[in-house]
């Protein structure tokens, strides 16, 4: 079918109004971040996709599937278009973009049984807002929270900088309803917990946007107690003394919202007021009060436990403060892509990965020798560092934050600096044993190593894949590699 | 024709860490890069060569070996040759002494102009380019801010010089050293992304005193004229942080605070 055709066929599935093909949105529309640089300076060498597409309902979600499916058409689900990987880039000439823009209705809050139920392209800020209201919050709080919508934030398995006590979306999601390629709309249930064979959500959540499509979830809300919130900052010797206290917390039982731990260079962009250029360890205690009294203890006695690696205490104000300012929006997300067009610089790139408590310290560090030896433009790195944000019983995730001065065409900047440096990051992480993907999905650009995270349970994933997507018109190039697109491929 | 851009790679100011508990610069691990008004020299050797396949362009720095793989990115852009000169012996060595190293090296070299930067980001004493003019005899001239492509050819050179309060218009006959300003906003092009590995060793010759003989002496901290007494780092004080709200009250203090500075 010629691209003329699928736009009148779409135009005739849904209203002329719900089907963009103006320019400068589909341009907006090829990339997401990973590409933002080349994509601020107008240089992108992907394909533009045809149209984004707005459905108004499920039902429409699901003639379009179908439409596509039947007629080969890649389809790339949308929601808040915060993808770092690569998730939203487009590698087909015959792409339709289905953004859930209009499912925006918060369907229900039920504070009783402690669940709130959305479409897929409400912004987790309006719902985290109505909870408030109540007295309630999601604990979902990653720092797209504001731009970021519970479609997406479910399809790349999200994480919020308080998961250490409320856990990633798949702790919080409940139930939801998917549609797959060839219009099958299924309904996953709202209940507690069952043993109904293995746990089908598990297929949505995560899959982004390569098997189905996300068009309602319902997750679970917490009673929210800010007034009970305190904060505890050190500065500690380097990042291994840091991680040692977090798990110490975590090994005995604590669940602070928030532990962390940053490295010096990456302390010393987030904590300038008081860093003196040393590793800084944080810790935010929420809940109820007696919890909050436990959870406070429980760190103070980590922290004096492991006191040789502590240098100072640190004003908990100061860690407040830095708490209350946290987040991303999309002014800042504008302004970072504005000052893209007009200097060779940006704000920084980050490769998040995890692994056990033992481990985590191995990579950080031969990670870090490897890019100072082996990495030919190590020269032009302004920064170079990282933190652990994220901590388990078993384990922690590393962070690592980037950047450098451009010295090559915007075209080049992925090839020269951002991917080399990432896939140092993720070869170290797999030969150690971790997992090259903490918290923003594969995407694209990792899904040349796909195959060795999952090493022989592959095999499931690329079963899904068939049994779902026999035609792959979901998403091509995500998660799932694709010899096709090497091309786009740094 | 033959130009020699002579720069310096110098320590990026804004990647300085600061010991706060003994209130000094940390200088281990400073970043180095092209000194900007070199950079902006460099660039417009570049655009005089363009189109003009008689014309070659040789980069010469003295500095630490550290400093090649910066070079080496100056030689994947269109430079033809570069030329490091370095030496343990050379360490210490003031602004007087630094231009005769570099004088002895140029004048064993054929060129027809030589460009510099102005100012440079770490002495700023900008006394280079002109000693350079008085070893080799030559004239010099500081804060160049446009040069005319059209009229630079080997004889002579048309450019412009911003002074305080007009813009004038200079005709240099050459041989001549010619000091770009950064505000010339002259920008080195791109290395293509090809190029990135492209090995320029071949390019880049390193020097030091075995070639230029100088007696032990005259070189390095012997040697200088000029002696540091004293660098100190200035001390910053802790100011009083106070936090506003991004409401009525919170624009009012910040206005109050910037009209009281003056900056309204
Ligand atoms: C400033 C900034 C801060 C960030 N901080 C965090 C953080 O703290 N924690 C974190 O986990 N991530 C973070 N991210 C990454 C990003 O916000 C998350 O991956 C988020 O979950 C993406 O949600 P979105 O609504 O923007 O999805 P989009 O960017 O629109 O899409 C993301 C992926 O999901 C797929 N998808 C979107 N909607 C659907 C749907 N309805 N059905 C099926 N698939 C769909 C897309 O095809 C794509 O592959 C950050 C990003 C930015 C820019």
């Amino acid at each position: 079918m010629n691209s003329e055709t699928i736009l009148d066929e779409v135009q005739k599935l849904l209203t002329p109004e719900q089907v963009n093909t103006d320019r400068e949105d589909l341009y907006d529309a090829s990339a997401d971040r990973y590409k933002k640089y080349a994509k601020a300076r107008g240089v992108l060498d992907v394909p533009m996709p045809l149209a984004i597409v707005y459905p108004n309902s499920t039902d429409e979600v699901s003639r379009l599937l179908q439409f596509c499916n039947e007629n080969r058409i890649n389809v790339i689900p949308r929601a808040g278009k915060t993808a770092t990987e690569g998730g939203l880039e487009n590698w087909k000439e015959q792409t339709l973009v289905i953004d859930a823009l209009n499912l925006n209705k918060i369907i229900k809050l039920d504070t009783y049984n402690m669940q709130a139920t959305v479409q897929a392209g409400v912004a987790l800020q309006d719902l985290e807002d109505e909870l408030r209201k109540e007295g309630f919050t999601t604990g979902h709080s990653p720092q797209s929270k504001p731009v970021a919508k519970l479609g997406g934030l479910v399809a790349t398995r999200s994480i919020g900088q308080l998961s250490t006590l409320y856990g990633g979306i798949e702790d919080m999601v409940v139930g939801l309803e998917c549609v797959f390629p060839d219009g099958h709309i299924s309904r996953i249930k709202n209940v507690s917990r069952r043993s109904g064979g293995p746990d089908i959500r598990h297929i949505a959540i995560g899959n982004e946007g390569t098997l189905c499509y996300i068009t309602e979830v319902t997750v679970k809300c917490f009673k929210f107690y800010p007034e009970n919130n305190r904060f505890f900052g050190y500065l500690v010797k380097d990042v291994e003394s840091g991680i040692k206290v977090l798990r110490e917390v975590m090994a005995n039982g604590f669940r602070p919202s928030v532990a962390r731990t940053y490295s010096e260079e990456d302390a010393a962009q987030h904590f300038y007021h008081f860093h003196k250029n040393k590793c800084v360890l944080l810790f935010m205690a929420e809940g109820p009060e007696g919890i909050v009294d436990a959870t406070c203890r429980g760190i103070e006695a980590a922290a004096e436990k492991f006191k040789d690696g502590i240098l100072e205490q640190v004003d908990s104000k100061y860690i407040e403060d830095w708490f209350n300012n946290l987040n991303w929006s999309q002014q800042d997300i504008d302004d970072e892509y504005e000052g893209m067009k007009e200097h060779d610089s940006h704000a920084g790139f980050t490769t998040e990965i995890s692994a056990d408590w033992e481990t985590i310290p191995k990579i950080y560090n031969s990670v870090i020798r490897r890019i100072r030896d082996e990495y030919p433009r190590a020269h032009e790195l302004t920064m170079l560092g990282g933190h652990s944000s994220h901590s388990y019983i078993n384990g922690t995730n590393m962070y690592f934050v980037y950047n450098y001065d451009i010295h090559c065409a915007p075209e080049d900047e992925m090839r020269v600096y951002h991917h080399p440096l990432q896939k140092l990051i993720v070869e170290e992480t797999l030969k150690f044993g971790g997992s090259m993907c903490h918290h923003h999905g594969i995407g694209k650009f990792r899904s040349e190593w796909t195959k060795d995270e999952h090493g022989s349970a592959y095999y499931m994933l690329a079963k899904l894949k068939e049994a779902f997507d026999p035609n792959g018109i979901m998403n091509f190039g995500t998660i799932f590699p694709q010899e096709e697109g090497r091309k786009y491929l740094s | 024709m033959n130009i020699i851009c002579v720069v310096k790679i110098v320590p990026d100011v804004d990647s300085f860490a600061y010991d706060y508990e003994n209130n000094t610069l940390i200088r281990e691990n400073i970043r180095m890069i092209l000194n900007p008004d070199d950079a902006c020299a460099l660039a417009c050797a570049l655009k005089v060569k363009a189109g003009r396949p008689d014309c070659s362009i040789e980069v010469v720095t003295m500095g630490p070996k550290a400093v090649k793989p910066h070079m080496e990115d100056l030689l994947r852009l269109d430079a033809d040759r570069g030329t490091i000169i370095s030496d343990p012996a050379y360490r210490g060595s003031d602004t007087y002494v630094t231009s005769r190293i570099l004088a002895r090296y140029l004048s064993t070299r054929q060129f027809d102009v030589l460009l510099t930067g102005s100012h440079a980001l770490d002495g700023d004493t900008s006394h280079v380019p002109a000693q350079l003019g008085e070893e080799l005899d030559l004239e010099q001239m500081s804060g160049i801010t446009a040069v005319d492509f059209e009229r630079f050819d080997s004889r002579r050179a048309v450019f412009e010089v911003e002074y305080e309060s007009s813009v004038v218009t200079w005709e240099m006959a050459l041989p001549a050293i010619l000091s770009l300003d950064r505000e010339s906003g002259y920008t080195l092009p791109y290395v293509k992304y090809e190029d990135f590995q492209r090995d320029v060793s071949g390019k880049l010759t390193i020097i030091g005193n075995p070639e230029l003989g100088f007696e032990p002496g005259e070189v390095g901290s012997d040697g200088s004229l000029t002696e540091v007494v004293r660098t100190y780092t200035q001390r910053f004080e802790t100011r009083e942080r106070r936090i506003v709200r991004n409401d009525d009250a919170g624009i009012e203090d910040v206005f109050n605070f910037l009209l009281e500075k003056g900056f309204l």
